[in-house]
């Protein structure tokens, strides 16, 4: 790091005579509270003070100095990344044991029920920082991590999901502050990096999304998330089971790269980043991580498997201690036989490398030559690198010298924070704006923005049919033609007609202006975005992408988010799957925007009943579902029109259960030949999306939609707040004639409004109100638009000129 | 030979994918399919009696993915190891008549190995005669393609299949524009087409030739997208029919007429390996 050091350290560090490898004795006994701090800056570990002063208590206990693979190990242990010291109060109030008897394990992934013989799994998590300096190695890695959580549990990788959020990709070169990678650049790398990847593993990427906002522009996110399924039989925890058993390493080598990630994680992005901390981004290998997943899941089939563990943030070190730890024992781990990469890595490095491919199984003495057979089929590189033993310690050695020896409960203990917290959330101010004269122009210029146009430029890069488990496309329609799919749907069992829909949401306009509805808004999204292709909602995976936890305002931000989830999942009935907190995604210009990620999954009773977004036939009825109201915050056409105030979108949460389940139920009795949910840009752009993927017009009268929905006057809407409020718990529905009654009734009987708008038909999607055309758009242009702003904001060749 | 006889292999290595989608279309046709692994072909490191043999089986198969990472041209890696292990034994294969399919990654290995196109009949060269090369995007195209069948007599794989029908066979590719003449495009469709040797076409909905992007996913000339060798055995194609085997696979099944309540429906791919297997229940 290039900053200047006030004290002189060196003579805290004291290399040990007594072996011919690097290895130091850390003299924290002599050191002041600032040498303290200067050493965990110097050895990159990141701890604070008192947590400085936690070990040097222990090892005064201990009569002796640590070395520095014990504090290396230290700072991996206990960084935020690893214990969630800054967030777990706040999960622990509002996260915690929600419908938890839903959860079959949760480990590495969190495993919920499927069917009788079948659990699903579920992981998310973050790959932020690494693809902030390195999008195509981080986002690759970060694809690699997820996948190995999924299969330690014993599943089967099914689906890759992809959140990503960069800054606009518009910005000028001179706005960019210095140290940060344009949008653009940063976009085709980390896709690029999926696209590769994830395409080479043969696991599909079916859903995930792109988000642009100014606040990513220094800090992009980059969430991965993976779905598996499995016999129930072979759940595989990550444990060992009794003392004697051996750890058997296998899969990639162990090298420099990924040194120092997970507290690289958790502190915040500088200019210097980019120089200082390159070696904490690891280097992916799909065609070693290919025939690892192989070799694990015929390990999980052969049954021979005591306890199996995915090597993640911290490296060696997490996994050889946490596998031990959790079953109430201890381990002894030889560094010697570890592969290396290159010769001559010091301990310390060989314990805290995050290089990526690498998984450990725990097995019986007896099992280990069929493990090591296994391997050697596979080609993976595996060797045995240690045992579990029967007092809770922990012990590594190297060249017959011991190099670390830790008592697991103070080691895997962790500190927790309740650090101040500031929550403030501004007194509503109504929107004032004047109804743009040209309200064409508006639908046009919102399905350009970005954040609603088409993300296909993506989406045929990521193959999402692969393992041919696909039976909702992410993009529906007339081939060539297609629009945005809602949810996208996979068979996952040979015999069954089950499904299972995923979906990922979160709009970032909404929770930077209240971290509560905004974070509700989310879960209100993911819920209809399920029903609307006939999934209920089943479970819900969040990723906490938040700023610096110690400005008290950012974790207030954290706080409001996180209760609004608890709210949710509450009223919906639903567990959380799979947690992941990341923190300190901020620089020295700016935080991101609160932004917790959702990836959510839904079961289909029987796919042959789903429901696509499509127009499918002229002469057929179209009805909104729920209510319009007066809520602009946060809005795409705020964004367009620059005003200021409005209130974020609100949920009432026994509404929803109740209107997705009616949709659902639409939706399986084949009542609906189309449904599409409403959200950014409103109804409009839900017209606009339908008809693109049908190649069929829609006349749409906004007479009977936002009836006293002015919240502030009770009055009605005006005709552009019918167009473009974005109320949540909305649906588009595509009725044929001959159903009419029956779908009348069905939202009668439950209660969930339901409004009839118009009619499919005719080449151009039109807009009156009361009778009176506002206006018409060709679906042709319509599509254009849509389809190829992305494309054509790159600079892409093969984009614009194609079908139209 | 009768179906509950035939023995499929679907051959992979690192890298490989759809093996198991592949496997499960044969074995849902009544044969009996397996996934082996080229090292238990070879004896390599695999326990006596995952052992195998080229003579184990009457049909062989490539299916999709990044043999050996692709990192070099795609399926330079996957045909070397077989062209420096078992050259003459895969050549006997073919030349006895029994067949073999490739798809997509398969495809691109029977192209590096010289199965494809085969100009001269024999079988395998020692150096390919033509390339699949990068799209003309320039980059991954996942999406739905129609392919319109063409061959006139020379494939027999595809006989059963009447000519100018269309069937909806989803591309998922990087490198799949075929090339026999890098410099001559006209000349690699003129080539084929005097042979008969190709198999597929892109077209759109419509039924149209020489469709454009994105109907013809990545620029092939005379939007090839299957071919066969001389003697009809053979056949490689772009395109995944084992992700069209049903038709809830399908990209557009709820608009078209939706799914029936009874049994799994046979999608647009399935006539492919039913194909593959009629012939060898005929010729074998």
């Amino acid at each position: 790091m290039p900053e200047t050091e006030t004290v002189d350290i060196d003579r805290l560090v004291v290399r040990r005579k007594d072996v011919d490898f690097p290895l130091h004795d850390i003299r924290l006994k002599d050191a002041s509270d600032d040498e303290l701090l200067a050493l965990s800056k110097r050895m990159g570990i990141g701890l604070s003070l008192d947590e400085m002063k936690d070990a040097r208590k222990y090892f005064e206990e201990k009569k002796r100095d640590p070395t520095d693979v014990e504090m290396e190990a230290l700072g991996q242990a206990w960084s935020e990344h690893c214990c969630y010291k800054s967030s777990k109060p706040a999960l622990t109030e509002h996260i915690f044991g929600i419908h938890e008897e839903a959860i079959a394990c949760r480990e590495d992934a969190g495993l919920i029920e499927f069917d009788a013989d079948h659990y699903y799994a579920v992981k998310l998590e973050s790959h932020n920082h690494p693809s902030a300096i390195e999008p195509y190695g981080g986002a690759a890695t970060g694809i690699g991590g997820v996948l190995r959580d999924v299969v330690c549990m014993g599943a089967q990788p099914i689906a890759l999901v992809d959140p990503l959020f960069f800054g606009p990709l518009e910005l000028e070169q001179k706005d960019l502050p210095a140290g940060t990678k344009h949008p653009r650049y940063l976009m085709q790398g980390v896709v690029s990096g999926i696209r590769d990847y994830g395409n080479r593993v043969g696991i599909p990427t079916v859903a995930g999304g792109i988000t642009f906002h100014r606040g990513y522009t220094t800090n992009c996110l980059v969430n991965v998330g993976c779905v598996g399924i499995m016999k129930k039989e072979h759940i595989q925890h990550s444990r060992a089971k009794a003392a004697g058993d051996v750890y058997i390493y296998l899969g990639g080598r162990t090298g420099r790269d990924g040194i120092h990630g997970v507290t690289f994680a958790s502190a915040e992005l500088t200019e210097g980043s980019e120089e200082g901390s390159r070696s904490a981004v690891q280097l992916g290998d799909p065609i070693t991580k290919e025939p690892v997943i192989h070799a694990c899941l015929e390990a999980v089939e052969k049954g021979f498997l005591q306890g199996m563990k995915d090597f993640g943030g911290g490296g060696l070190s997490c996994v050889a201690g946490e596998l031990a730890w959790d079953a109430g024992l201890g381990a002894e781990v030889q560094l010697d036989d570890i592969p290396l990469k290159e010769p001559g890595l010091a301990p310390w490095e060989i314990w805290v490398s995050e290089s990526q491919e690498r998984m450990m199984w725990v097995v019986k003495p007896e099992d280990v030559e069929t493990a090591l057979q296994v391997c050697r089929k596979w080609d993976v590189e595996a060797v045995v690198c240690g045992k579990v033993i029967d007092e809770p310690v922990l012990r590594v050695y190297y060249q017959e010298k011991k190099v670390l020896e830790f008592d697991l409960r103070f080691s895997t203990g962790g500190p927790v924070y309740n650090r101040p917290i500031k929550t403030d959330t501004e007194p509503l101010v109504w929107e004032s704006y004047e109804t743009p004269a040209d309200l064409k122009d508006i639908l046009l210029r919102l399905l350009a923005d970005p954040n609603i146009a088409s993300k296909e430029w993506a989406i045929h890069q990521y193959d999402h049919i692969v393992r041919a488990n696909t039976c909702l496309w992410p993009l529906q329609g007339v081939q060539g033609k297609e629009g945005p799919g809602d949810a996208t749907v996979l068979k996952p069992v040979a015999d069954r007609w089950k499904g299972l829909a995923v979906t990922a949401d979160i709009n970032p306009y909404y929770t930077e202006r209240d971290p509560y509805w905004g974070a509700l808004a989310a879960v209100d999204e993911a819920t209809r975005n399920l029903a609307a292709v006939g999934a209920r909602i089943s479970s819900i995976a969040d990723c906490l992408n938040f700023g610096n936890p110690e400005k008290p305002e950012r974790l207030g931000d954290l706080y409001g988010s996180v209760r609004a989830l608890g709210d949710g999942a509450r009223a919906l009935g639903v567990p959380f799957s799979s947690g992941n907190v990341s923190l300190y995604n901020e620089s020295h210009i700016a935080s991101v925007p609160p932004t917790p990620s959702l990836m959510t999954v839904g079961i289909v009773e029987d796919v042959r009943n789903c429901a696509t977004t499509d127009l499918k036939e002229p002469g057929n009825l179209i009805y909104v579902v729920g209510r319009t109201n007066r809520e602009f915050g946060g809005s795409a056409l705020q964004r367009l029109l620059g005003f200021h105030g409005g209130q974020v979108p609100r949920t009432d949460l026994e509404v929803l259960k109740r209107s997705a389940e009616t949709v659902v139920q639409s939706v399986e009795k084949r009542l609906v030949q189309s449904c599409h949910d409403i959200s950014d840009g409103g109804l409009g752009v839900a017209v606009a999306e339908m008809a693109i993927g049908g190649d069929i017009g829609a006349t749409v009268d906004v007479r009977d939609i936002g009836l006293g929905g002015n919240l502030e006057t009770g009055g009605d809407l005006r005709v552009d707040q019918r167009l473009f409020a974005e109320s949540n718990t909305r649906w588009l529905i595509e009725v044929d004639i001959g159903d009419k009654e029956a779908v009348e009734g069905l939202f009668r009987t439950s209660k969930v409004p339901l409004t009839l708008v118009g009619k499919t038909g005719g080449p151009d999607v039109v807009f009156a109100d009361d009778g009176k055309e506002v206006f018409r758009l060709p679906v042709a242009a319509v599509r254009d638009t849509w389809k190829h702003a992305i494309g054509r904001l790159l600079g892409d060749a093969h984009s614009g000129g194609a079908a139209q | 030979m009768k179906r509950d006889e035939m023995r499929v292999g679907v051959c992979i290595i690192e890298g490989s994918n759809s093996e198991d989608e592949t496997a499960a279309a044969f074995r849902s046709l009544g044969t009996n399919a397996e996934v082996v692994h080229l090292k238990q072909l070879l004896h390599q490191d695999v326990p006596q009696d995952e052992e195998r043999t080229l003579d184990d089986y009457d049909v062989f198969v490539i299916g999709g993915g990044f043999s050996g990472g692709d990192y070099i041209r795609a399926g330079a890696i996957f045909a070397n190891r077989i062209r420096s292990s078992l050259f003459d034994d895969l050549k006997g294969f073919v030349k006895s008549g029994k067949p073999v399919l490739g798809v997509c990654n398969g495809f691109q290995v029977l192209v590096e190995l010289g199965m494809l196109p085969d100009l001269d009949s024999q079988g395998l060269s020692e150096r390919p005669e033509a390339v699949l090369h990068l799209n003309d995007s320039d980059r991954y195209e996942c999406r739905p393609t129609r392919l319109k069948h063409v061959n006139r007599g020379t494939s027999k794989i595809t006989a059963h299949i009447p000519l100018g029908e269309v069937r909806i066979v989803p591309s998922a590719h990087g490198e799949g524009r075929l090339l026999l003449h890098p410099s001559d495009p006209d000349k690699t469709v003129k080539t084929l087409a005097d042979n008969d040797q190709i198999v597929f076409t892109y077209t759109d909905e419509n039924g149209n030739d020489e469709v454009p992007y994105p109907y013809n996913p990545n620029g092939a000339p005379g939007g090839i997208a299957g071919i066969t060798n001389r003697d009809g055995n053979v056949l490689g194609m772009m395109p995944h029919p084992e992700r069209s085997f049903w038709r809830w696979q399908h990209p557009d099944w709820t608009r078209t007429g939706g799914l029936k309540k009874n049994g799994p429906e046979p999608g647009d791919g399935h006539a492919i390996f039913e194909g593959v297997v009629r012939y060898a229940e005929k010729a074998l």
